[in-house]
Formats: structure tokens, sequence, C-alpha cells
């Protein structure tokens, strides 16, 4: 065979190593590493979320309801699937990402979700969080989501009570502030057994994995799914 | 000092933000071309090549500067997306073009140098290395693990403009010649490379759920959702990926109907 011949055989076998190449890419996952961690916490708990055993009886509180009212946490969720989180409408990411993730996850299961699942939002800076506010900010992801606000003091206990830290907001507070608090959404299955921690970075795959389970958690009777 | 657009993780602002990485970047490669026509002699490189050149210069440097680096860096994948189509289809062909045939000349001078541009460039290497930067660039694991570090982001960068200078090579340049690839077959060729785009573009378009957690978990900039920014992405790879490469056919049609009228 002349230098030619060589030479094409050459070519051709590059070009079809590096398609190969290229459709490896289809095969390979090269998931980045925290997905990782959120799959080992599923083979280890069922969950991805972080799990807390014998997390004892939901919080009893009664704060505001931006809709109007009041709203009594551990009455008005008894026996059924609750997500709460503390959070501030003015709130440039963690805070949107959260509701936007639950509220998309939530479309797609649909009934899976749980007709008597609650999405609980609790304002950490009723200075400029309104109760018309919080309504319009949260029906931006669904006008589902319940919205509640309280004197910064009872707010803060109720996130101590839960192993969140409270709220710090900068003092003096000039128009434009951030507020810092905690990130987790802590959800409450039915029955108590487990609460589940969702920290800032769960993915609505790990919502999607996690809260069909968590809605069905009564009829289960045992912790998870497998993963 | 922040040297080039990469993700954050901080709320987006509207204010401007340099990133002299990539005017350095930028300057190099006009004073390469500027430096490389003198050299060639003392007629000036002609207007029309000059434009293109310095279009396609224009096109990179909006594409990797604020705010478009920045947004596809870190914020939104259609923008990245966008980014994609201007490094890697739209500014190396007009760079190609704006080179004299008197540099492709040079080039032929040298003989390995030669050598490995016609491996490099051979219509089936340069295609399917085309593919491989296009399929391996997209994966949600290297697209979340490099974007967020300046390098990591350069490298992303750097591997689209290379692989869109690789795969237009045959089709643009002059040198090495192929008399074995005519018009007809570089029409094809560019087809074939908008079925490329069909992979990625249907992940991002029908997937279930956010592919990059880059930007699931980017601060929110705009109204839309993930899901609705990553179909945005995918329609504009399969139909800016495609308005290019059409036009490119369109072109070469063109010309080879005005030869064979010619003829």
């Amino acid at each position: 065979m002349d230098s030619r011949g060589r030479g094409g055989r050459r070519t051709v076998g590059t070009a079809a190593a590096l398609l190969v190449l290229a459709t490896a890419a289809g095969a390979c996952r090269l998931e980045a590493p925290e997905r990782g961690e959120a799959a080992r916490r599923a083979q280890e708990t069922g969950f991805r979320g972080r799990v807390i055993e014998n997390p004892g009886p939901r919080p009893d509180f009664v704060l505001n309801d931006a809709r109007g009212g009041r709203f009594d946490f551990r009455a008005e969720t008894d026996g059924r699937l609750a997500l709460l989180f503390f959070g501030y409408t003015h709130c440039p990411d963690l805070c949107p990402i959260h509701m936007s993730s639950i509220a998309e996850v939530k479309r797609d299961l649909g009934a899976r979700f749980g007709r008597d699942t609650k999405v609980i939002f609790v304002t950490v800076d009723p200075a400029r969080d309104t109760p018309e506010r919080i309504v319009s900010w949260l029906e931006n992801f669904d006008p589902e989501f319940i919205g509640l606000y309280g004197e910064p003091a009872t707010v803060d206990s109720i996130q101590l009570s839960l192993g969140l830290p409270p709220a710090m907001v900068p003092e003096p507070t000039a128009e434009d502030y951030e507020v810092g608090h905690g990130s987790p959404v802590v959800a409450f299955p039915a029955g108590d057994s487990i609460r589940v921690m969702f920290p800032f970075g769960t993915r609505q795959a790990d919502w999607l994995h996690d809260l069909e389970s968590l809605a069905a958690f009564a009829s289960l009777g045992s912790a998870g799914a497998s993963d | 000092m922040t040297w080039w657009c990469s993700a954050r993780g901080t709320a987006w602002e509207w204010t401007w933000q340099p990133y002299p990485g990539v005017w350095l970047f930028i300057g190099l490669l006009a004073a390469a071309y500027l430096v490389t026509a003198r050299r060639l002699g003392p007629r000036p490189v002609d207007g029309r090549r000059r434009a293109a050149f310095f279009g396609g210069l224009l096109v990179l440097w909006l594409a990797l500067d604020w705010p478009i680096g920045a947004l596809g860096a870190g914020y939104l994948a259609s923008v990245h997306m966008a980014q994609f189509l201007m490094i890697a289809l739209l500014a190396p062909p007009l760079m190609l073009l704006g080179l004299p045939r008197s540099a492709y000349d040079r080039l032929a001078e040298r003989r390995r140098l030669l050598a490995a541009l016609r491996f490099l460039t051979h219509p089936l290497v340069a295609l399917a290395a085309f593919a491989v930067v296009v399929y391996w660039t997209h994966l949600p694991g290297v697209v979340d693990s490099l974007m967020v570090s300046q390098a990591g982001s350069f490298l992303l960068d750097l591997a689209w403009l290379l692989g869109g200078f690789v795969f237009w090579w045959p089709v643009v340049a002059p040198v090495p010649e192929r008399p074995g690839f005519p018009h007809a077959l570089k029409m094809g060729y560019l087809f074939l490379a908008t079925v490329i785009n069909t992979l990625p573009y249907a992940f991002l378009t029908f997937g279930d759920l956010p592919f990059y957690g880059l930007y699931e978990l980017a601060p929110p900039v705009s109204g839309i959702t993930t899901r609705q920014d990553q179909q945005i992405a995918g329609l504009l790879m399969k139909m800016g990926g495609g308005v290019i490469l059409w036009t490119a056919i369109t072109i070469l049609f063109v010309r080879w109907f005005q030869r064979e009228e010619a003829a």
C-alpha cells in the first residue's frame, strides 16, 4: 500500500475514533461532584435530602397569613406533608430558586405531589414584605403557596427550634439590603417519624425523587424510596 | 482581578464589569493579524478581507465580554448557547476569510505544518473533531465543573474557538488545496454539521428536567424559568446554528451555480 493509501486509512481511522469519542459523550454522565453527595444520601436513607430521624413533633406556632387571618402550623398541617421555608421576597437568589424548583416539580408531579401538601413561606423581612407583596411574590411561583409573617422575635424562635439560624438584618437598613437567613427547606411528612432538610443546591431532580415519597409517606409505613 | 467571565454565584447586576483577560485575548489576535499582514508585503490587505477578520473579531469580543460573556458563564443557558454559536460558528469563518491568500501560501511553504493541517482539517477528521467538541463541551458535568472557574471557562471558550477553526477550515481556507472537496461536498459537509447539532438540541429542548446545575441554581435574571431558559438554548442551537450553516450552504450553492454557468 502506498503512502497515500496509508494516509487515507489513518484519516478515516482518526475520524472514526473521534466519532466514537463524540458519541461516548452521550453515554458518559460526568456528573458534577455535588450530585454524588445527593446520590450517596439516597443510597443511605432513601432520600436525597438530609434525613433527621426521630425529630419530635412538628413546631407549634401561629403566624399571620398574608391572605388574611391566622395560620396555625401544627393544626393546619397535621397528618399531611408540609414544606416550610424561611426567606424574603427581595432575596436575589436562594429564595426564588427554592420556590421555583418546588413549583416546577409540583407541576410535574400533579396529583402525586399530594392534594393536601402545603408549601409554607415565612418571611424574615417583615419590614419590606407586606402581606400584599408576599402574596404577589408567591403567585409568581404557585398561587397555592402559603405566605406567613410575624414578629421577628417569634419567627427567630421558630427557626431556632428547628436548628436554623435566626435572620440577620443589617443595621442601619438602607433601602436595598440583604438578609442573612437559613437556606434549607424543611419537610415534615405525615407522622413526623422523620424530618427532611433540603439545603440550597437541591436540584429539581432531587425534589422529584423525594417529594412523591414524602407525600405518600403515611401510606408507605417506612422511610424512603430506593434510588 | 477578574480576568475572564465565569460563574460567580452572585446576583446579576446590569453594571458594567471589566474583564481584561478578554481584551488581552482580542488584542493579541488583532495584533497577530496586523503583524502578519505587514510581513506579507507592502500591499495592504484588501478592505473586504480586513472587514471580515475584524468583523469576526468583533463577534468574538461580544461573545466573550460583559454582558454576554458574564450572562452565559453563570446565569442563562440560552445566552451560553448564543455564545457557542458566536464563538464556534460565526467568528471563525469570518476570521479565516479575513486572512489574505498570501498568508495561506506562506503556510504551504512549511511542509510539516502543512502536513499536520492537511490531516487535522481533512473534512472527515474536522467534522468528527467538531462533533467531539460540541458534545463534550455541552455535557452537564463538564459545564458545571468548568464554568465555575476563570481557567475552566477560558478552556471551554478556547475549545469552541479552536473547534470552530478546525470545522470551518476545509470550507473556507484555500490551503491545503482539496480538489476532491468541491462545493457540492462542502454543502454536504455543512449539512452534516446541522445533524450534529440535533442531539444536544433534543436533550435541551425536550428534557424533562434542567440539565445544568450551574444554570438551575444561578440567581435568577429574567422572568423565565430554568426549563424555559434551557428550551430556548436548545432551540437556539438548532435554529441559530441552522441559520448560520444554511447561509453558508446557500453561499456555496450560489458560487457553485455561478461557476457551472460560467463553464
